[in-house]
């Protein structure tokens, strides 16, 4: 069975295509057939975090309105034959794609694929809207900002609202040694306001700009932490239970974290 | 409200009930009258409109549309057993339906004031949510930051109270704001309003909040029962 997992956020610039392309790809080099569909129309990037810009023929849009065949559209990935990408469109906006043809074009999508991640836009409207209305499963990723928690929790709400579950959380961005000096709201203040389940913590990391700028994900990056928590996300998608990432080695942070973690399971 | 129109809350919404005989012109003279004098609690709010046996057509309809409007509130829907009422709502564009099977008994006939029904909730409610009711609101779980309840009765909040809440919204004074962390970004009670400054993280005890000599005055809850 497919599953069709929405990453979302309500604020803009926290990390929604840098997880949707991380975790597409951790999905598929663990074996899974992943399509990753950018819905943020008319701001296009998740192409671009990938390094598969340049071999855009079609996109949704295209689908959407018949000038190509889904399987046209669909890019493969550089290193990974069982990853796909489908890009939005850059020069249409938003309104281009209608509900109805975002729930037809991701039922289309279930019969080739293990899993399909869709990069939504920021923002309440119809962008994102359209970016839920076919997703089984909804993962909001805010930063331990008060702005962005702020949004991520109206977020919370809309997603209930749609009927989609509560969703899932990934706090991206963390920088222990800000939490440790109480600069920065930790992951249990983040998590104590929205009420709802952890399903990673992603640390600050450069080698997130770097990787976006090669057009590789971070995942590949052995010596990433962002890229190891990642694929650890991955890895809790497909069920299993591991534990939160030591980010730094610095006494505190460890057990804070696995405190969240016996909180939410037990 | 008044003896011609009330108004209920419940977990749906908010719904206005219209007395199914008095003279209409009246009745719009009437509304205007509650919802000026109301509108801390109506701006903003979404209705039904409950009409009973009364029948209205388009026009009527608009212009009780346009007056509600107005003051900042939108119906979403019209519940009436005229067929003529209910092609109305469908031809300015809200929902119709028939009237509901345990109708509220129509304005005027004795009933409970209607601010001693409360409403039990038991949820998040979060950023951006906003719920209205003329009774008590009883909240189990958070109010966080941008959520909003509005009430004409007591707000309860048995939880952290960290959004905006309005209590006594249609005028009555005599009602408390309570919760077990209350650290609100702004409290109302009747005319009043109050912002908290920022608090220390210390632990929380929980609080009430009430007027006197027409300010917002919060305690503890130890020293507010003795
Ligand atoms: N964990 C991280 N460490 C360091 N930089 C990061 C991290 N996550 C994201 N970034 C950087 O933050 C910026 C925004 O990330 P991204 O484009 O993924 O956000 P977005 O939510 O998709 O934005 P938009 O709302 O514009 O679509 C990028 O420059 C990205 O490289
Ligand atoms: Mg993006």
């Amino acid at each position: 069975m497919a599953r069709v997992i929405t990453i979302t956020s309500g604020k803009g610039g926290v990390g929604k295509t840098t997880t949707t392309a991380n975790l597409g790809t951790a999905l598929a080099m663990r074996g899974a057939r992943v399509a990753v569909m950018d819905a943020d129309i008319g701001l296009r990037n998740l192409d671009v975090v990938m390094g598969l810009e340049n071999r855009i023929v079609y996109d949704l849009v295209d689908v959407v309105e018949g000038r190509a065949r889904l399987r046209q559209a669909l890019i493969k990935d550089k290193r990974l034959p069982e990853l796909c990408l489908l890009p939005a469109a850059q020069t249409r906006d938003k309104d281009a794609v209608s509900p109805e043809q975002m729930v037809y074009l991701t039922n289309q999508l279930r019969t080739e694929f293990d899993f399909i991640l869709i990069d939504s836009p920021a923002g309440i409207e119809g962008g994102f809207r359209n970016a839920i209305v076919g997703a089984d499963e909804v993962i909001i990723v805010t930063t331990p900002e008060v702005s962005a928690v702020r949004d991520a929790d109206r977020i919370v709400g809309l997603v209930e609202a749609a009927e989609k579950g509560t969703p899932s959380l990934i706090v991206n961005r963390i920088k222990p040694r800000l939490v440790n000096r109480g600069e920065m709201l930790s992951v249990e203040d983040v998590i104590e306001l929205l009420a709802i389940n952890l399903l990673g913590i992603v640390p600050d990391d450069e080698a997130i700009v770097t990787s976006t700028n090669r057009g590789e994900a971070a995942v590949y990056d052995q010596h990433s932490l962002a890229g190891r928590a990642f694929l650890n996300i991955a890895r809790r998608l497909n069920g299993e239970e591991v534990p939160f990432l030591p980010l730094q080695d610095q006494p505190g942070v460890l057990e804070r974290f696995f405190g969240i973690f016996g909180r939410r399971r037990t | 409200m008044s003896d011609l129109i009330s108004i209920k809350g419940g977990r749906d919404g908010l719904r206005m009930r219209f007395d199914d005989t008095a003279d209409w012109p009246a009745l719009l003279v009437q509304l205007e009258q509650q919802l000026t004098q109301n509108q801390a609690f109506f701006n903003g709010a979404r209705l039904t409109l409950e009409l009973g046996e009364r029948s209205l057509d388009e026009i009527q309809l608009s212009e009780l549309l346009n007056l509600l409007q107005h003051h900042g509130v939108v119906a979403d829907a019209l519940s009436a057993n005229a067929r003529e009422a209910r092609n109305a709502a469908r031809a300015v564009g809200i929902t119709a339906r028939p009237l509901p099977r345990y109708a509220d008994p129509p304005p005027g006939t004795p009933s409970l004031a209607p601010e001693s029904e409360a409403l039990l909730l038991t949820r998040t409610v979060r950023s951006g949510q906003v719920l209205r009711h003329s009774g008590h609101i009883t909240l189990i779980g958070d109010l966080n930051p941008g959520g909003e309840l509005i009430a004409g009765g007591s707000v309860i909040v048995w939880g952290r109270l960290r959004g905006f809440v309005h209590a006594g919204a249609l005028g009555n004074a005599e009602v408390v704001i309570c919760a077990l962390e209350l650290s609100p970004t702004q409290l109302r009670i009747a005319d009043q309003i109050a912002t908290t400054p920022p608090r220390s993280n210390g632990p929380h005890v929980p609080e009430v909040a009430r007027i006197e000599q027409h300010q917002i005055v919060v305690e503890s809850w130890e020293n507010y029962k003795r």
